[in-house]
């Protein structure tokens, strides 16, 4: 089996706090392929964010690291910080939730992506600003001539967002990081730049993590999910086998007390009882059986560990349900499109108001392409 | 998106809050203004729930603040139950507040953080001018324990020994202390973690059926507003767009601007409701709204009447009875069935919009 392109080995990382250790990140380990996209999926404290950074190593130094991160064979927790340098941007980018605070506000926008360009491929002044326009059409911005000279704040946030992603793609990285991308941005402008990111990756060949709170934006946009909580992987699979079969029962609580729209109006939401355990005082056996409705004795004993339970299926549960949701599943079955039909077209080319298939109705095969 | 107009509004007895023409501008130097909302008008019923959804700087939050005069509109009419509170001030504003109440979006900066929690409540209630203490003190923790709290533990704990959560039922207690009619929920649970926001949206309809609520409920998120929602209308750049029940809504909606929000639902990527990502472009400016549709500048139906004429609210006709369902938009290309995607909207039924 040929190396895969990233993986991390029983990767931990904790942080001194005035209430003692917080274990944010507890023993994770995960690969990733050339080309693959990966949804790191989780709710706040769920370690998903410094899951990443561990990566990275964009650790505060107080953070303690262990466990193993191979990039390409590349033990990158030995390198020093110089050498890391070298590989981010290079190699390894990243594009962060908040674009106004990632982007330096007294500095023009070109100046963002043309510093990193300049430093790792040595291109001139004038070239690196070629460049640099090409990759703000590449992301969509229109009249980039103008954007160019722009400062941050005389853009909107989903421009703001679209110049972070293409700082990130300058030095045409080969594994690109998104930590939320999307979440502050406006649900139309969400749309837009998911949109964007798969596009360019596909393009590039680009391995992308994907991190998000939202199992409906990993459905579409994912070949494989791994699920998060309290520092810990509870389940990992395929994206279409993760919702045609979901095995734990925190993932199964996330789905369910997310409101849809194919359900009627005041369908009462089956919400996960209590709060996450506090990562600086975590409780023995699985972190979730305080919350966990099919919960018995044996699972306040011993942590369960990441099985297989199907072909690339894994889960940390004592005791496993199995679920299905119909409609992310039928999602995740499109795939990663990107263009959609032109159904708003004035010309009729389209066809609105035809009736949806409704809920629960079995795939027809126009679907399932 | 446009228009104005009062076709979709209802007339009968059982309408207990009713906002007309609503006008919200915020002067700038030099005579400019933002039209922050541009004759909007809503009701609902005693016992409803209106969803106002849309994106960020359509007006919504600014709608539900101008519905408890907060501040005054700058013209309009938003009458409870026969009383138009635009006309009050000082002593009758105050008395009306107590029947309109809002719950805000981030709930932990909504709290006074050197306040307890049990003061925090019992805030409205002296301002009432209750003085009796062990009444108040009663009445609060009642109130605690109806939102879920244990007004033992948390009583006396302030904002940030609290969880995110347990804020916003706070939040919660602190307006439904005074037993209002309406309660404006504005984003209420946009700032909570998923496993939280199903809690919180399970509490809001509890408390809507012991306490007998009408609500006004405004989102972005378009599954939270089909769930809490009887009737939901959509906004965009301070217009309305398009009004109806949440069924009909999402199933047949008829005005572009609501696909094009329907199509950034990750679950109908790629269905036949999907019309594509939004255009790249910038939204238009509140400070120098397009002329007539202000959604035309975004929408790939728009022609040159979409420029020259606002478009007024008018019925969409349904599959049965004409109007049954209250579909209402304000389009002059709307996408319906019957229309077809090319249709010019004169199939609609016109239905005496002024």
């Amino acid at each position: 089996m040929p190396e895969p392109l990233l993986r991390v080995d029983r990767l931990a990382t904790s942080f001194p706090t005035a209430r003692g250790r917080v274990r944010a990140v507890d023993g994770v380990s995960l690969e990733l392929a050339e080309g693959e996209t990966l949804g790191i999926v989780g709710e706040s404290g769920s370690g998903k964010s410094v899951l990443i950074r561990s990566i990275m190593g964009l650790l505060p130094p107080t953070a303690t690291r262990t466990g193993e991160v191979r990039y390409r064979g590349r033990d990158l927790t030995a390198l020093s910080p110089a050498k890391l340098r070298r590989l981010w941007g290079t190699e390894i980018a990243m594009v962060f939730q908040d674009a106004t605070t990632a982007l330096n506000g007294v500095k023009r926008v070109g100046v963002h992506i043309t510093e990193s360009l300049r430093r790792h491929t040595g291109l001139g002044r004038k070239a690196a600003r070629e460049r640099a326009l090409d990759l703000l059409a590449q992301v969509g911005i229109p009249d980039p001539k103008r954007r160019i000279d722009q400062y941050p704040h005389e853009l909107s946030g989903g421009m703001r967002q679209r110049v972070t992603i293409a700082i990130a793609l300058a030095c045409e990285p080969r594994l690109l990081m998104a930590d939320e991308p999307t979440t502050a941005l406006d649900a139309t402008v969400q749309r837009q730049i998911l949109d964007l990111l798969s596009e360019l990756q596909a393009e590039r060949r680009m391995a992308m993590i994907l991190v998000t709170h939202d199992l409906g934006v990993v459905a579409g946009r994912t070949d494989r999910v791994a699920v998060m909580y309290a520092g810990r992987l509870a389940e990992t699979a395929p994206t279409r086998t993760l919702f045609g079969s979901v095995r734990h029962p925190y993932t199964e609580g996330l789905l369910r007390s997310v409101p849809r729209i194919d359900q009627p109006s005041h369908t009462r939401l089956p919400a996960i009882a209590g709060r996450p355990p506090d990562l600086a005082n975590l409780p023995d056996g699985c972190r979730f059986a305080a919350r966990c409705p099919h919960a018995e004795a044996d699972c306040g004993d011993a942590a369960p560990v990441l099985e297989e339970v199907a072909a690339g299926h894994a889960v940390a549960c004592h005791h496993p349900v199995l679920a299905r949701d119909a409609s992310l599943e039928r999602r995740a079955r499109r795939g990663k499109l990107a263009v959609a039909p032109a159904a708003l077209a004035p010309d009729g080319a389209g066809a609105p108001g035809t009736a949806r298939t409704p809920a629960g109705a079995p795939i027809d095969a126009a679907e399932a392409v | 998106m446009a228009g104005s107009g009062t076709a979709h509004l209802r007339d009968d007895d059982d309408v207990l809050l009713r906002v007309e023409d609503l006008v919200v501008e915020f002067p700038l130097s030099r005579g400019r203004k933002v039209h922050a909302v541009s004759g909007v008008s809503l009701d609902v019923r005693r016992g409803e729930t209106l969803g106002v959804v849309g994106e960020s700087g359509c007006g919504k939050s600014t709608t539900g603040r101008a519905i408890l005069q907060l501040p005054p509109p700058t013209s309009g009419r938003v009458v409870l139950e026969g009383t138009d509170l635009t006309g009050l001030s000082g002593a009758a504003l105050r008395a009306a507040r107590d029947r309109l109440q809002i719950v805000l979006q981030d709930p932990i900066s909504s709290l006074n953080p050197r306040r307890k929690v049990r003061d925090v409540v019992a805030e409205g209630l002296a301002i009432r001018g209750e003085t009796d203490r062990a009444r108040v003190r009663e009445r609060v923790d009642e109130m605690l324990r109806a939102v879920g709290l244990d007004p033992d533990l948390v009583g006396d704990r302030r904002a940030h020994e609290l969880s995110g959560g347990q804020c916003q039922r706070v939040c919660i207690a602190r307006a439904l202390v005074l037993e209002p009619q309406v309660l404006v929920c504005d984003e209420p649970v946009s700032a909570l973690d998923v496993s939280v926001q199903a809690q919180i949206l399970n509490l809001i309809e509890d408390m809507k059926a012991r306490y007998g609520l009408t609500l006004v409920f405004i989102t972005h998120d378009l599954a939270v507003v089909k769930n809490v929602s009887d009737r939901i209308a959509v906004m965009y750049l301070g217009k309305l767009c398009e009004v109806g029940p949440p069924d009909e809504l999402f199933a047949r909606p008829a005005h572009p601007y609501t696909r094009v929000l329907l199509s950034s639902i990750p679950e109908l990527e790629g269905s036949e409701l999907d019309v594509g990502a939004a255009d790249a472009g910038e939204l238009p400016s509140p400070l120098d709204p397009p002329s007539g549709c202000r959604f035309r500048t975004r929408c790939p139906r728009a022609t040159d009447r979409c420029g020259a004429e606002e478009p007024q609210m008018r019925l969409v006709p349904g599959n049965g009875a004409a109007g049954a369902s209250g579909h209402h938009v304000a389009c002059h290309h709307p996408m319906t069935a019957d229309a077809g995607p090319a249709g010019d909207g004169a199939e609609l039924a016109e239905t005496g919009a002024t």
